[in-house]
This record gives C-alpha cells, sequence and structure tokens, in this order.
C-alpha cells in the first residue's frame, strides 16, 4: 500500500544539495518563501518504490544553532515538523567541515541518511572514507556515496531513505552518543531530568537535546515561553552552568562545541585518509617557474614590459579614433547647436569649443588606453598573478626594510595612490605603514598614464610602450632608493616583524570579473573627468581668456594672458630640467589638482587657443557618421595589427635580433596620424626635455587627493614632508636627466 | 582541567604577532582545515577573533576597491580582537559615498 512520507534534504551550502533536490523530484518542485522569512523554501514531490515522498530542501547553514534564519528554519523544520528521513548532504572533499552540522541533525534525534555527495571528486583527489566505520561513528546512520550531478548512487540514496522513513524510530529519543565529558553530562542529565517532568516541554523536544541547548545558551530556546517562566529550570541552568565554569574553567557552551569538534576530528581520523604526500597541484608547478628564484624578477619585468606595450601601442589607433571623433563631428554638432541658438562666434563658443571640449576630450581620448590598461592589470590580478608579483618582490623589498606584504599597497598604487595610502592599513607596523605611504606615492598611478602616453606617442612613435615601461621602473627605483634612505634615517632601529605568505591558487579569470574591473574603474575616471577636470578646464580657460599685458577678453595670446604671466613666474626653476617653457609649468601647477590635468592643461595652452577656427560651413550630419563608422574600421584593424606586433618588438630586445613588424593596411596605409597636442609638443620640447618632464609629472607632489588622505592618515608633518621630499626629488632627477643627457650628447 | 582545543586555538592568536591564515593556525596545531574553519567561526561569533579580508576596515564600497582582488585573492586571516584596537575611526573618503 502506498504511503505517503515527508523528507528533508540538509547541509553546508555548495555541498550540492540542490542538485540531489533535483534529481529526487525532477519538474515536480515549487518555491515560495519560509514563512515570515525572506529565505526561499523549495519543495517537490518524488515517488519513490511506489510511495509518495514530499522533497523539502532546508536552506544551507553549517548548524543547527539558529545564528542566522537559514540555521533556525533547518533547526525548527528538523525539531517540529518531525520529518520521516533527514538526508543530511556532506561534500564528500570537505568532510570536516561539514560534519559538525550532521552531529548536530543526529542530537535532535530525527532519522538521518547521510549522502557523502561529490564522492567522485573526493576519489580523484584520493581521498579514501571508510563508509562502515562512519556510519558506525555516527551511530549506525546509512552512509550513501552519490555524485548527484552524474546521477551516480541516486538508487542507493532512494532505498535508504525509503528504509529509514518506513522504520523510523520514535523522535523523542535522542542518542547519547556524544561523551560531553563529565561536568557537562552531569548538567545534562539533572536538566532533562527537569525535562521529563514538564509536559510542554518533553513533548514539544528531545530532552536531551533540549538540555544541551540550554546548556549551550542558546537565544531561541531560552526565549521559549515555556522556559522563560519556569524559574526552578532556571535557577537549575545556572547552578549547573556555575558548576562547570568552576570545574572545568570554561562556560559550558565552549565545553560542548569543543567536545564536538574533539569527536569529529576523531571521526575523521579514524575513517577518512588522504594521500600521504599531497600531489604537486597545478597552481604549486607554475609557482615552480613564476616565483623562482632567478626567473621570478625577469619573468615579472617581462609581464609588466608587455602591458606597458599594450597600453602604450595597442591602444594608440582607438585613441587616434576617440581623439578624431571629439575634435571632428563632436566639435561641429557642438557649434552646429550653438549657431542654431545664436550663440556662434561668442565667448560661450569659444569656452565650450577651446575649454570643454578641449579640456575633457583631451582625457576622454585615453579611455581605450585606460581599458586596455585596466583589462591587462585585470587577468594578472584576476589569474593571481599579483600575489605572485608581491612575492617575488619580497627580497628587493628587503633591501629597503620591508617585506613583500608592503608590496601590495605599492602596486594598488599603481591603479590610485589613494587607496595605496588607505590599504597600509593591513600592515601591522606603524613604521612599515608610514613608510609604504610614503613610498606608494612614487608609483605611477593612471592619471600619469595619460602625459606618458601623449609624449611617448609624440616623441618615440612604435617605442612608446618603452617610455612608459621607463616610467614605472624609474618610479619603482626612486621608491627602493627612498626606502633604503628612510631606513637607514628616520626608521633605524624599528625592526620590520617577520611575514610569511601564503599564495592563492591560480584560477582562470570570468569575464563577468574582467568586465567588472574594467568598468567600475573606467566608470569612475570617467566620473573624475566629468567633475574634476570639467572644471580645471573652465578655470585654466578663464585664466587663459583674462588679459594681463593688453588685448581683450578671450583673444588675448596665452602668453600675455593671466595664466601665462602666473606660470611665467615660476618658470625659471625649471629650466635647468630642460622644460623651462611657461606652458609646461602652469600645466605642472595645475597638475597638483589632479595629475591628468596636465595634459587638460597643456592641451587647452597648446592647443586650445591655437585651434584652427571652425569653418563657416560644417560637414553634413550622414559625412561626419560615414567617417566615424570608416576610422574606426582602420582603427580596430590597426588595433589587432599593434596586438601581433607585441612579439616582434618583445623579440626585438634581444641585441642583433630584428623580426619584421606585421602592417595590416600596408606601410603607405599607416598615416603618419598624430594629434593636434602631439604636433604642439614636439616644437616645444625635445625628446630629452620631454623624459625629463615626464620624470618630474612621476615624482612631485602627489594629487591634492593623495595628499588629503596622507595628511588624515599620518597628519600634517609627514604629510608636508613628504611633499617636500617629492618635489625636491622629482626636480633633482629630472634635472640630472636633462643635464646629464646635454653631457651625453643626447640633447 | 580538560585540554580544550577550541582554547589552544585562541591561544595561537594571543602569542601570534599579527592575523593568521586558517592554513597557518591548521599547522600549528596539526589539525585539519575543516575542522578548524568550524572552530574559528565559532569564536568569531563569540567576539573573541575577527575575520580580516585585506579591505575589511576600508574601501569596502569604494568602486575600485571592490573589484580590487590586490589583496582580496589572497586567504582570508582571522585575527584577536584586543582592548588596545588601533583608533581606526575617521573615515576614508571611499567610504563616504
Amino acid at each position: 500500500m502506498a504511503k505517503h512520507y515527508t523528507i528533508a534534504l540538509a547541509g553546508n551550502p555548495n555541498a550540492g544539495k540542490s542538485t540531489i533536490f533535483n534529481a529526487l523530484t525532477g519538474a515536480h518542485q515549487h518555491v515560495g518563501n519560509w514563512p515570515g522569512k525572506t529565505v526561499e523554501k523549495k519543495e517537490g514531490t518524488a515517488h519513490i518504490g511506489g510511495h509518495d515522498v514530499v522533497v523539502v530542501d532546508l536552506p544551507g547553514a553549517y548548524s543547527l544553532t539558529a545564528y542566522s534564519a537559514e540555521e533556525a528554519i533547518s533547526r525548527d523544520f528538523i525539531v517540529h515538523q518531525h520529518p520521516d528521513a533527514v538526508v543530511a548532504v556532506v561534500d564528500a572533499t570537505n568532510l570536516e567541515r561539514n560534519l559538525y552540522m550532521v552531529v548536530q541533525m543526529i542530537e535532535t534525534g530525527a532519522p538521518v541518511v547521510l549522502a557523502l555527495n561529490m564522492i567522485d571528486l573526493a576519489e580523484a583527489q584520493g581521498i579514501r572514507i571508510d563508509r562502515k566505520a562512519l556510519s558506525t561513528g555516527l551511530g549506525g546512520i546509512p552512509v550513501v556515496p552519490t555524485a548527484a550531478r552524474q546521477g551516480t548512487g541516486m538508487d542507493a540514496l532512494r532505498r535508504a531513505i525509503l528504509q529509514v522513513s518506513s522504520t523510523a524510530p520514535n523522535h523523542r529519543g535522542s542518542p547519547a552518543w556524544i561523551d560531553y565529558g563529565p561536568e557537562v553530562e552531569a548538567a545534562i542529565k539533572t536538566l532533562e531530568t527537569l525535562i521529563r517532568q514538564r509536559p510542554a516541554l518533553r513533548e514539544a523536544y528531545p530532552p536531551r537535546w533540549l538540555a544541551i541547548k540550554l546548556l549551550e545558551g542558546d537565544a531561541d530556546i531560552l526565549a521559549l515561553p515555556d522556559v522563560v517562566q519556569d524559574q526552578a529550570l532556571l535557577e537549575a541552568l545556572d547552578e549547573a552552568a556555575g558548576r562547570i565554569k568552576a570545574a572545568a574553567g570554561e562556560d559550558p557552551e565552549t565545553l560542548i562545541v569543543d567536545r564536538r569538534y574533539a569527536f569529529i576530528s576523531d571521526l575523521v581520523r579514524r575513517t577518512v585518509s588522504r594521500p600521504s604526500v599531497e600531489a604537486i597541484t597545478l597552481s604549486e608547478r607554475i609557482d615552480s617557474v613564476l616565483t623562482n628564484r632567478w626567473l621570478g624578477v625577469p619573468i615579472f619585468l617581462l609581464m609588466m614590459w608587455t602591458v606597458f606595450q599594450m597600453v602604450a601601442n595597442v591602444s594608440a589607433p582607438l585613441l587616434d579614433w576617440v581623439d578624431g571623433v571629439i575634435s571632428g563631428p563632436i566639435t561641429h554638432w557642438v557649434v552646429a547647436l550653438l549657431r542654431l541658438v545664436g550663440l556662434g562666434g561668442t565667448w560661450v563658443e569659444s569656452l565650450m569649443v577651446n575649454g570643454i571640449i578641449s579640456g575633457v576630450g583631451s582625457m576622454l581620448v585615453f579611455i581605450p588606453v585606460l581599458v586596455i590598461l585596466f583589462l591587462a592589470i585585470a587577468l594578472l590580478e584576476d589569474t593571481g598573478y599579483m600575489a605572485r608579483a608581491a612575492f617575488v618582490m619580497d627580497r628587493f623589498m628587503h633591501l629597503v626594510g620591508l617585506h613583500g606584504k608592503s608590496f601590495l599597497p605599492l602596486l594598488v598604487g599603481f591603479g590610485c595612490n589613494v587607496p595605496a595610502i588607505y590599504a597600509t592599513r593591513t600592515l601591522e607596523s606603524e613604521a612599515d605603514r608610514r613608510l609604504t605611504a610614503f613610498l606608494s606615492t612614487f608609483m605611477s598611478c593612471g592619471a600619469r598614464l595619460p602625459v606618458y602616453v601623449i609624449f611617448g606617442s609624440a616623441f618615440f612613435g612604435a617605442a612608446a610602450g618603452n617610455l612608459v615601461f621607463a616610467m614605472y621602473m624609474v618610479g619603482i627605483g626612486v621608491a627602493i632608493l627612498t626606502g633604503f634612505l628612510l631606513r637607514r634615517t628616520v626608521f633605524r632601529n624599528k625592526p620590520t616583524p617577520p611575514f610569511m605568505m601564503e599564495l592563492p591558487p591560480y584560477r582562470l579569470p570570468t569575464l563577468k570579473g574582467i568586465w567588472l574591473h574594467i568598468w567600475e574603474r573606467t566608470a569612475k575616471f570617467v566620473e573624475g573627468v566629468t567633475t574634476t577636470i570639467l572644471l580645471m578646464s573652465v578655470i585654466i580657460w578663464v585664466l587663459l581668456a583674462i588679459p594681463v599685458r593688453g588685448g581683450t577678453f578671450d583673444t588675448v595670446p596665452p602668453g600675455d594672458s593671466l595664466f601665462g604671466e602666473l606660470s611665467r613666474v615660476l618658470s625659471p626653476i625649471f629650466a635647468p630640467a630642460g622644460f623651462g617653457q611657461w606652458q609646461a609649468t602652469g600645466a605642472l601647477v595645475s597638475g597638483v589638482v589632479a595629475k591628468e590635468v596636465v595634459v587638460t592643461t597643456l592641451s587647452q595652452v597648446y592647443v586650445g587657443t591655437a585651434h584652427a577656427p571652425i569653418p563657416e560651413a560644417l560637414p553634413p550630419l550622414r559625412e561626419d557618421l560615414a567617417d566615424i563608422v570608416r576610422s574606426a574600421g582602420e582603427a580596430l584593424i590597426l588595433t589587432g595589427q599593434e596586438i601581433v606586433n607585441i612579439v616582434p618588438r618583445t623579440v626585438n630586445i634581444l641585441p642583433g635580433v630584428q623580426m619584421p613588424e606585421a602592417h595590416f593596411l600596408g606601410e603607405e596605409g599607416e598615416s603618419e596620424d598624430s594629434t593636434a597636442l602631439e604636433s604642439a609638443l614636439r616644437r616645444s620640447f625635445t625628446p630629452l626635455s620631454a623624459v625629463a618632464f615626464n620624470v618630474f609629472v612621476l615624482l612631485y607632489i602627489p594629487c591634492v587627493s593623495t595628499v588629503a588622505a596622507m595628511r588624515q592618515e599620518f597628519g600634517p608633518r609627514w604629510t608636508f614632508f613628504q611633499a617636500g621630499y617629492s618635489l625636491l626629488v622629482a626636480w633633482i632627477v629630472a634635472v640630472t636627466i636633462y643635464q646629464g643627457g646635454l653631457l651625453l650628447g643626447l640633447g | 582541567m580538560t585540554t580544550v582545543l577550541l582554547r589552544q586555538v585562541l591561544q595561537i592568536f594571543e602569542t601570534a604577532a599579527g592575523p593568521l591564515t586558517l592554513a597557518e593556525v591548521a599547522r600549528l596545531l596539526d589539525i585539519e582545515e575543516g575542522i578548524l574553519e568550524g572552530m574559528l567561526e565559532y569564536w568569531v561569533r563569540k567576539g573573541r577573533l575577527r575575520k580580516v579580508t585585506p579591505y575589511s576596515r576600508i574601501c569596502s564600497v569604494c568602486g575600485e576597491a571592490k573589484t580590487c582582488p590586490f589583496l582580496l585573492n589572497l586567504p582570508a586571516r582571522y585575527e584577536l580582537i584586543t582592548d588596545d584596537e588601533p583608533d581606526l575611526s575617521i573615515e576614508p573618503p571611499c567610504l563616504k559615498k
């Protein structure tokens, strides 16, 4: 005769409960919420051995201690709904972690079936589980190996469920198979006796289980009306807890939890065997090369070199395309709109075109550059390589009295110096924190990258990546030297605590993860461009429009403007470094607000005010749109070409090697396309003064946000010291490069 | 008095110089990581230990940090909660969004 049974599936998250639920119920399931909770309730029906079985999928939980809604739901269902069987689904590859909840399930007196799920994975890892001994250790419950994903063991599980359901014992009994030690057992016995004398409690809960829960101080149980109002029971509980504390030196809960873990530990030792020598994992094999004592650093440098080749060269065609779209069609459309509303030829048109579009646009063109940088960093991070970079650099960090852990905030500094300074909070020693934060400002952040890219493209063409790479290396080098110096002066006699580093396993990055990296960071860059840079563009445009040596507002030559006049006051300071022109000085001063503003200012000074007048007859919209599409196609082809050319450019570093580079559009098809700003820079700088200028941008006072973060974390004295030091070092290094270059005949 | 493994776990942190990973403690106590994980979580619930992901105190809502796995990829560590906690009450700007 067909019977109706109700069974529950319970277990830790990710143990494969849902897969077993689906395998048992097929399409016969519905989803709702547990009464009064936002936790999902899944219920389904199955036919097992001709019987109707309702299968309830309990929420994943790590214990039945009711610390979370999921735990409370699971416990209440098992204790109050008296399912005919509880299938405890455990991950066989991590049995130790999963058994705690199983032990608690059995303590409730519920009829438990243990599904050793993912047994295939466990066996593949060489884990052997003595199922018979495990069953005996757990009070004789059936233990069924399953691999639910493959459908393996499901028939055996169905048979076990049926067997347990049809012979379920009276739920009121609770097996006393964990010995909690003399003190706790005596208390359990006392409380159990009192519970048995109270019908309301005795009927609702297994007495031994309830006694244990009372001793554990379970908040839900202590809040039961039948407990709260029972003074005698509460007094007995207090007295028992006091006795345990006095005798064992621990509170009852700690002792009970400890005994459970000791029980599990002993059971696992007896029933689970792992391979005595763990097989060398793929991660370890990769690490034997990537973190090798001799190969680690060259590989790290090669990785960084490749990244900057990608950043500077692969992104170049797309950068030119965005620049063309902004200075062409977008500018045309804005001008057309202004003319439509009668503002053509006015100062508003100048502000829009020469101020805002020139300033903000000069930054937006770098979106392809940053997208590629973030893509490269995301790939290195998500594969787990970045942690190796810290490990590889550990030896170098010791040179400056720090360890690899300090390299992590420094790596963060490659993105932005502000989080790098806050990231130093992960270091234990205050001296390490101060020193690491100090050095992190020399890490070349993303905001400095546009400066290198624009100068690199203007002066070094296809070798622009080398300039970018060199700038990052100079930053690291100056940081190391500074650390060396400070360790022997300011931080002498302040030893660094020992550090042990654990590397995460390598893994394949996901598309979603990579996209998130790129999107979040690029969105932040665009947010900065449309706020700070926009404001600075307007301010610089106004300063450039105010005449101080004759002329009228907005028509004054830049050199005669207030901006030119103010910049000229400071420019002699930079003359020994080769960039004493007032335009460069003005860009450096405004760059203190944010390093991107250096490019914005250069663009406004060199290009904005000298912008070719907008022709009276603007091209038709259709022509602009066709131009955008055509140039986008070309840019994509050239991007592919630059990706392919990474290999020959890398190989060509070797002396005597000259591998030919690809030319997808033919050499004549590649126009010597350079932006208006690049052309202007070539007229104003020499390659040597350009390098000196880039080094100064890299090293001088970090942006105001970084200064503010430094002040907040370390106070004004340390901040002023850092700002003064970086300014001085920047000047000294830039002057040394320029003057040294002149002496060597490189000027 | 009984030797309590849970107490030994806490003592490891009391004598450690700083935060420790699950694997480090498991090696020190010669215990399976799966069992130890639950024990550490017990002390976290009791307010004696704290799980420290590298950015747990900072930048957790900032766009960059949220997607910044420089440190997030590293194993989580646990540290003792002491009375002389460093004053980290000043909120970094990235938390003030």
